[in-house]
């Protein structure tokens, strides 16, 4: 009745299967759940302190997918304000080309006047472009108008300070006939000088233009901030603003063919100026939208690398989860059929009854 | 050698049959008795020359029973453990989130995602400035950002109360197996004394020795008396003779910052750091290290987060010259005045709410978040769009840089002294998983080991119920012929008496 080292005890040998069937049978759960998912059942406690890095690199991803999209709006913009500059530089072609046509002796005052005032019209209404609810030559002020209009009635502040320069210059208004003794060199010097002034500085910011000369920034790629706007504070509107002004004020007027004559050369400098200015702003924002579009196509690189990755950390392989859960379906059918044979390994089944 | 005598020995053989019947009628019936250990009739050949059962011998091991009770032991603790730390971990579950390349938000809602979606959604309102619906969803997520955080540590103080809350029972439980050892090695000691058959006593003083370790890591010495005495795995004295008073008061409400009390043995304290010993397993110490180191330190984490993040986002003096001190902007707590030290931030996260001033849900305004002045609406020191610009994109470019920028953490958090807010909120989920997997993992070698050892003692110890079958063979034959042997020199006496 010693015991021998190879005794059974038979409560073990019941029970022997009780737990590997119990584990297979939670093994094959998770697996089961892994195979549909095609992750991991638990991944925090699968991944354990390489939590932190997965949920980095699911950061980035979020970041960056956040950048693109926003740099899709930023696109936007800047198309519109791209269109609205070439809308003024063709605009600023056509008058100029019309104001090389026009000569004193052919054409009417009044024709210059007409021209002026279209071509500052269309210049307003560019520049007062919008994309969404905000304006795009606003500057960071982006939620007013930039141009204030000049035409509007009661009369515009601009038009009130070119109105009284002139008077201040010349004692009489453009349209009273005494304005015909206005020599060729006083118009020159009157153009150059406080006229010019009305379009630049202080005057400008307070009588034409309503933008913040700060422009709007957004962030394209993580780290890389860019200007996204120009602003109405720019070169090329005041110029612009300048040559067709003098054309709409002072072309219909009572002065002089040689008077005309300096307005028409001063304006046709004026918008050659302005068309160069027009060409850098454009030149600019073109340089912003490629940096964009090459953002978001690093960017989109980037996600790939990133994808692939978290991809490592979070997924199973599938044909190994597939494989795994044959097994256990096996393992779990012998241990039923092992523990109905072991129920039958029992002397009483095989002594005879007294 | 007379007919009688041999009368006497047939007599006591049939009593040393009905002994060792009874004995394996007894190791049969306990077959499946978990804990039961195989007894064994000692037969001696008496004075005259029959049979006696000398005594029966319990099949004990020591060393294996003690294995089983450690494993359990440290089973037991880690268990506890694992189970308060998937709670934590829970909190920080993001797996329903793996799908990250459907979207620009995680559904997750540990601190962490939270965090990241702040970002994008101050990243966006930075795209559209003077979008309305960006700036509350920006004021949304900062709202996620502070619930995610409440709820982590409510869910952190639920862990330590449910972990004071099993400590008071489990020491109960050591009370009430306590007060039974003693009648159990009671029954050991006198019966021995007294030469009663001690097997089933001691089966049960075995068993209750199991069940403790499950609560407390417990080591045992036998007396010479055969009494037996138990011991905490750190060294203190449960029961010598008589049982010691384990002694604890549960406290009902743990919020941050506060302790629990530690469970005591004669007064001697056994858990926390000022216990000169403290039990290292058990289902006790499992919970007292949940309640007061695992609990408290993810807790410290959070609220470093909490702190960290009233910080960055703090409104500055935006005057020429700065006099003023910032304040807490964006995130406050209810009634702040003034930015919280790194140092003292216990309670921070339970607290952090998103300032009225900016919540529209408040009457606040959320643009507040584009303009700055969140801290005092209206004042112009505090306000970084001085001019109103629908377009300005300064604040929201700090504040979208704050989250990426390097600041001071307490470091007794174990989490580091600087780091930025994302990665040392990514460090906090990782540390929690880290301290998840290893209890997991741990508890599950330590349950391999218990039903190893529980295996190997039961082998040892236990029944087979195919041995007991043949003894219970052998007692039949051995009953058939002493009877035929009775039979017999029944018929010699007849013999003898009929020829008399």
């Amino acid at each position: 009745m010693t015991m021998s080292p190879t005794f059974i005890s038979s409560q073990y040998l019941a029970n022997s299967l009780v737990l590997p069937v119990t584990q297979a049978q939670a093994a094959l759960t998770t697996a089961m759940t892994e195979e549909s998912t095609g992750q991991y059942a638990d991944l925090g406690l699968q991944l354990g302190d390489q939590s932190g890095y997965e949920l980095s690199l699911k950061e980035q991803v979020q970041q960056l997918q956040t950048l693109t999209s926003g740099n899709s709006l930023v696109s936007t913009n800047l198309s519109t304000a791209q269109n609205a500059l070439s809308a003024m530089s063709s605009s600023a072609q056509s008058t100029l080309n019309d104001l090389i046509a026009w000569t004193p002796s052919a054409n009417s005052g009044a024709s210059l006047q007409t021209m002026g005032q279209s071509a500052l019209q269309g210049l307003i209404a560019s520049a007062n472009a919008t994309s969404g609810d905000q304006y795009v030559f606003g500057g960071v002020n982006s939620s007013v108008a930039p141009m204030a209009d000049y035409y509007s009635t009661p009369t515009s502040a601009a038009k009130t300070a070119v109105d009284n320069a002139f008077q201040t210059a010349f004692g009489v208004l453009p349209t009273d006939p005494a304005a015909a003794s206005i020599t060729s060199g006083q118009m020159q010097a009157f153009l150059s000088g406080p006229f010019a002034a009305l379009f630049s500085g202080s005057n400008w910011t307070s009588d034409w233009s309503s933008a913040s000369s700060a422009n709007t920034t957004a962030e394209i790629a993580p780290g890389q901030t860019v200007a996204t706007s120009t602003n109405a504070n720019h070169l090329a509107f005041s110029e612009l603003a300048q040559a067709y002004t003098m054309l709409s004020e002072f072309g219909g007027s009572e002065l002089s063919a040689s008077a005309q004559q300096a307005v028409t050369s001063a304006a046709t400098s004026l918008m050659t100026q302005g068309q160069a200015s027009l060409t850098d702003t454009q030149t600019t924002l073109g340089a912003t939208q490629s940096a964009v579009t090459n953002a978001n196509s690093s960017m989109s690189a980037q996600l790939t690398l990133l994808q692939k990755q978290l991809d490592s950390l979070d997924n199973v392989d599938q044909n190994a989860t597939a494989a795994q859960i044959s097994s256990l379906t096996n393992q779990i059918q012998m241990a039923y059929e092992l523990t109905a044979r072991l129920q039958q390994l029992n002397l009483a089944q095989y002594l005879p009854v007294p | 050698m007379s007919l009688s005598a041999a009368f006497n020995i047939i007599s006591s053989s049939f009593a040393a049959n009905a002994g060792q019947t009874a004995v394996v009628s007894n190791n049969i019936a306990n077959a499946n008795t978990p804990g039961y250990s195989r007894e064994i009739a000692n037969v001696v050949t008496n004075s005259y020359g029959g049979a006696d059962v000398a005594s029966v011998t319990r099949v004990a091991n020591a060393a294996l029973a003690e294995q089983v009770s450690t494993s359990t032991a440290e089973a037991a603790a880690q268990q506890a453990i694992s189970n308060g730390l998937a709670t934590l971990a829970a909190t920080v579950d993001d797996s329903a989130s793996a799908s990250s390349a459907s979207g620009a938000t995680q559904n997750g809602a540990s601190p962490s995602a939270m965090l990241a979606n702040l970002q994008s959604a101050l990243t966006t309102y930075e795209d559209s400035p003077t979008s309305s619906s960006a700036a509350d969803a920006a004021v949304t997520a900062a709202k996620n950002l502070a619930t995610s955080l409440n709820s982590g540590a409510a869910a952190v103080d639920q862990v330590r109360e449910q972990a004071d809350q099993d400590m008071a029972s489990s020491v109960a439980t050591i009370n009430s197996l306590l007060d039974q050892f003693t009648a159990a090695n009671n029954s050991v000691v006198t019966g021995l004394a007294t030469g009663a058959n001690v097997a089933s006593a001691e089966d049960t003083r075995d068993s209750l020795v199991t069940q403790l370790a499950q609560q407390i890591g417990v080591t045992t010495t036998t007396a010479a008396n055969g009494s037996m005495s138990i011991y905490t795995d750190s060294g203190v004295t449960l029961f010598q003779d008589a049982p010691r008073t384990v002694d604890f008061t549960a406290t009902p409400t743990l919020v941050d910052g506060v302790s629990g009390s530690p469970v005591t043995v004669d007064g001697v304290p056994i858990t926390g750091s000022n216990s000169p010993m403290p039990i290292q397993s058990g289902a006790l110490a499992g919970y007292a290290a949940l309640r007061d180191t695992l609990a408290p330190q993810y807790e410290d984490q959070l609220d470093q987060i909490a702190g960290g993040l009233i910080n960055a986002f703090a409104e500055s003096d935006q005057s020429a010259t700065p006099t003023l001190p910032s304040l807490p902007g964006l995130f406050t707590t209810s009634g702040a005045t003034s930015l919280p030290s790194m140092s003292a931030t216990t309670g921070l996260a339970a607290a952090i709410e998103v300032n009225p001033n900016a919540d529209p849900s408040q009457g606040g305004n959320a643009t507040l978040l584009r303009d700055g002045g969140i801290s005092s609406p209206g004042n112009q020191t505090y306000t970084y769009n001085s001019t109103g610009a629908a377009s300005y994109t300064g604040r929201l470019q700090q504040l979208v840089g704050a989250i990426g920028a390097t600041q001071s953490f307490d470091p007794s958090a174990g989490l580091g002294a600087s780091a930025n807010l994302s990665d040392y909120a990514n460090a906090s989920v990782s540390w929690i998983q880290a301290e998840n997997q290893q209890a997991s993992n741990a508890s599950s070698y330590q349950n391999a080991l218990v039903t190893q050892a529980s295996s190997a003692l039961s082998n040892a110890t236990g029944v087979n119920l195919d041995a007991e079958m043949t003894n219970m063979l052998n007692l039949e034959n051995s009953y058939a012929s002493s009877a035929k042997l009775l039979t017999t020199v029944n018929s010699m006496f007849s013999a003898l008496l009929a020829a008399a």
